[in-house]
C-alpha cells in the first residue's frame, strides 16, 4: 500500500536516514512530497544532491586554469580538472561525466568527462529518473528500443537523446514524469509506444 | 453624510459584520503550482485576500560574499501590489511595513526549512499580495510554505498562521480590514501545525495573559484546519493523474498510489 505524503508526515515509526526525510524524536518524518512504501519516502520532487559514483550531463559555464566548472541542474556545481581530462571543452559545451566525489558543501569533482556531440536534452524532474531507467534499465530500453534512439540518462535530470524517433521519446518521458507515482507504470509506457507516441 | 465605522459596529448580536461568528475562519481556498517558470508557486485566496507565492532555488547566492559555508539563505520578499487596495499604506513598493514582513516571514522559514542540506546556495521566496483585506502577512506565509513544499525543498513542515484580535470587548478569529484598523488589537501567529511550535508572533494593542492564553489556543486550533487545506492542495495535482488513470479501470478512488 501507497500513500500520498506531504513535508512533516510519519514515513516510519523507526529513524533511519536517507533522502527527503528527517528524523525526530525516534522517528522518521517526509520533509518533501512523496509516495511512501514500506516506510520508504519515494520523493516526488526536490533538487539533485550530487552522489559518488553518479553518472551526470553537466553544460560548461565556466572556465579556469584548473579545468571548468559545469552545470549540473543542481544547486551544486560540478568541477572537472584539466588533469582528468584529454578533452578541452569551451562554454556552452554538453559533458556526460561520472561523480568521483563530493565535497562538504556539496560540490562534485566530475571525472570521465566527455563531450556529448550532436543530439537533444532534455530536463526532467531530477526525482523522476529512477522511474525513467527503471529496474535495472527496463524503461530506458523499451525507449530505445520503440524509439530506435541513442538515450543516455544523467541522475541530475538531464537526458540525451540522439538519432531516431526523439519526439516520440520525450512524449514517453514526459508520460513518465507526469504519472510516476500511479502503479502499472511499465505496461501504461510500453502500450502508449506500441502505439507509436499516442494514448 | 455617511455614517463613521466604529469599533461597536463591527458586532451584532453575536455576528461580526461579514456574518462570522467569533471562531470562523473566512473562505479560504489554496492552489499549489500555479506559475510555470517558478521552481514552486501557489495562490491563496483568503477571504478577499489574494495572494501569490514563489519560490526560485536553492541557487548560487547573490550577492556572492553573502555566502554561508553551512547553510542555505533565505530571501523572502514580501510586497503588495500597487493595485491591492492599499489605502493608508500609502504609495507602493518595498516601505517599512514591507520589509518588516519579508524579515519576519524569513525567520519563519528559516526554521522550518532544512537549510543546512545546501551550504552555499539560496532560495528565494517571493509572496505578492493581490488584493488586500486583513491579515495578508499570515496568508502569504501560507501561501508561500505550500510553494516551498511544491519546489520540493525539505522543510519540518508545513506553515501556517491566523491572527486573532479584541475588537469591542470580543476575541475574534481571523481579523478582515475593518475589524484590523477599528479594533482594539490584533494578534497575527504563525505555527508549525504538527507539533504546535510557535514561529511568528507579533502583537498591536493591549490584551490580558488570560487574553493571549485563549488567543492562542484559537489560532492553534485554526491552523490545524489550514493545514489540511494546504496538503489537499498539494496532493490534488498527483491525485487528478491517479484518478484520470484508475479511476476508469475499477471505478473508485481508494486503490493505491
Amino acid at each position: 500500500m501507497k500513500n500520498l505524503v506531504v513535508p512533516g508526515e510519519i514515513v516510519s515509526e523507526k529513524p533511519y536516514r536517507a533522502d527527503g526525510v528527517f528524523m525526530e524524536e525516534g522517528k522518521t518524518l517526509s520533509a518533501v512530497m512523496g509516495v511512501v512504501e514500506d516506510g520508504r519516502l519515494i520523493p516526488l520532487k526536490g533538487p539533485y544532491f550530487p552522489k559518488r559514483g553518479d553518472y551526470v550531463i553537466g553544460i560548461i559555464k565556466e572556465e579556469g586554469f584548473y579545468g571548468w566548472m559545469a552545470d549540473l541542474h543542481s544547486p551544486f556545481e560540478g568541477k572537472i580538472s584539466a588533469r582528468e581530462t584529454r578533452e578541452k571543452f569551451r562554454i556552452g559545451d554538453v559533458v556526460s561525466a561520472k561523480i568521483f566525489e563530493v565535497d562538504e558543501v556539496g560540490e562534485a569533482l566530475l571525472g570521465e568527462a566527455r563531450r556529448l556531440w550532436e543530439g537533444e536534452v532534455l530536463e526532467v524532474e531530477p526525482a523522476k529518473i529512477p522511474r525513467i531507467i527503471g529496474k535495472s534499465g527496463s524503461m530506458v530500453s523499451l525507449i530505445k528500443q520503440y524509439a530506435k534512439t541513442d538515450a543516455f540518462v544523467g541522475q541530475n535530470g538531464r537526458i540525451y537523446l540522439k538519432g531516431g524517433d526523439t519526439s516520440m521519446a520525450v512524449m514517453a518521458i514526459l508520460k513518465i514524469c507526469s504519472e510516476a507515482h500511479v502503479s502499472g507504470l511499465t505496461d501504461r509506457i510500453s502500450a502508449f509506444l506500441e502505439k507509436g507516441g499516442k494514448d | 453624510m455617511a455614517k463613521v465605522l466604529k469599533e461597536e459596529d463591527l458586532i451584532k448580536n453575536g455576528k461580526r459584520c461579514d456574518g462570522r461568528g467569533f471562531e470562523d475562519l473566512r473562505p479560504i481556498i489554496v492552489k499549489a503550482g500555479v506559475l510555470k517558470q517558478a521552481s514552486g508557486s501557489a495562490y491563496v485566496e483568503w477571504g478577499r485576500n489574494k495572494v501569490y507565492a514563489a519560490v526560485y532555488g536553492p541557487h548560487e547566492v547573490f550577492p556572492k560574499h553573502m555566502t554561508n559555508n553551512y547553510k542555505a539563505l533565505i530571501n523572502a520578499r514580501y510586497i503588495m501590489a500597487p493595485f491591492s487596495g492599499l489605502d493608508d499604506h500609502s504609495r507602493s513598493g518595498p516601505n517599512r511595513r514591507s520589509i518588516e514582513i519579508s524579515k519576519v516571514a524569513k525567520h519563519v522559514f528559516e526554521n522550518v526549512v532544512l537549510t543546512n542540506l545546501f551550504p552555499k546556495t539560496m532560495i528565494d521566496v517571493h509572496m505578492e499580495v493581490m488584493q488586500s483585506d486583513g491579515g495578508t502577512r499570515v496568508a502569504s506565509i501560507t501561501a508561500a510554505s505550500v510553494a516551498l513544499a511544491d519546489a520540493g525543498i525539505p522543510m519540518r513542515d508545513l506553515v501556517c498562521g491566523v491572527s486573532v484580535g479584541k475588537v469591542a470587548g470580543e476575541l475574534l478569529l481571523d481579523l478582515d480590514k475593518y475589524e484590523d484598523n477599528l479594533g482594539g488589537s490584533d494578534m497575527p501567529m504563525i505555527f508549525a501545525p504538527r507539533n504546535g511550535d510557535l514561529l511568528l508572533y507579533q502583537m498591536d494593542g493591549m490584551l490580558s495573559k488570560d487574553e493571549v492564553e485563549r488567543a492562542y489556543d484559537m489560532a492553534l486550533g485554526a491552523c490545524k484546519k489550514i493545514r489540511v487545506l494546504q496538503e489537499n492542495a498539494l496532493k490534488e495535482k498527483y491525485k487528478e493523474v491517479f484518478e484520470k488513470i484508475k479511476g476508469g479501470e475499477n471505478g473508485n478512488n481508494q486503490g493505491s498510489y
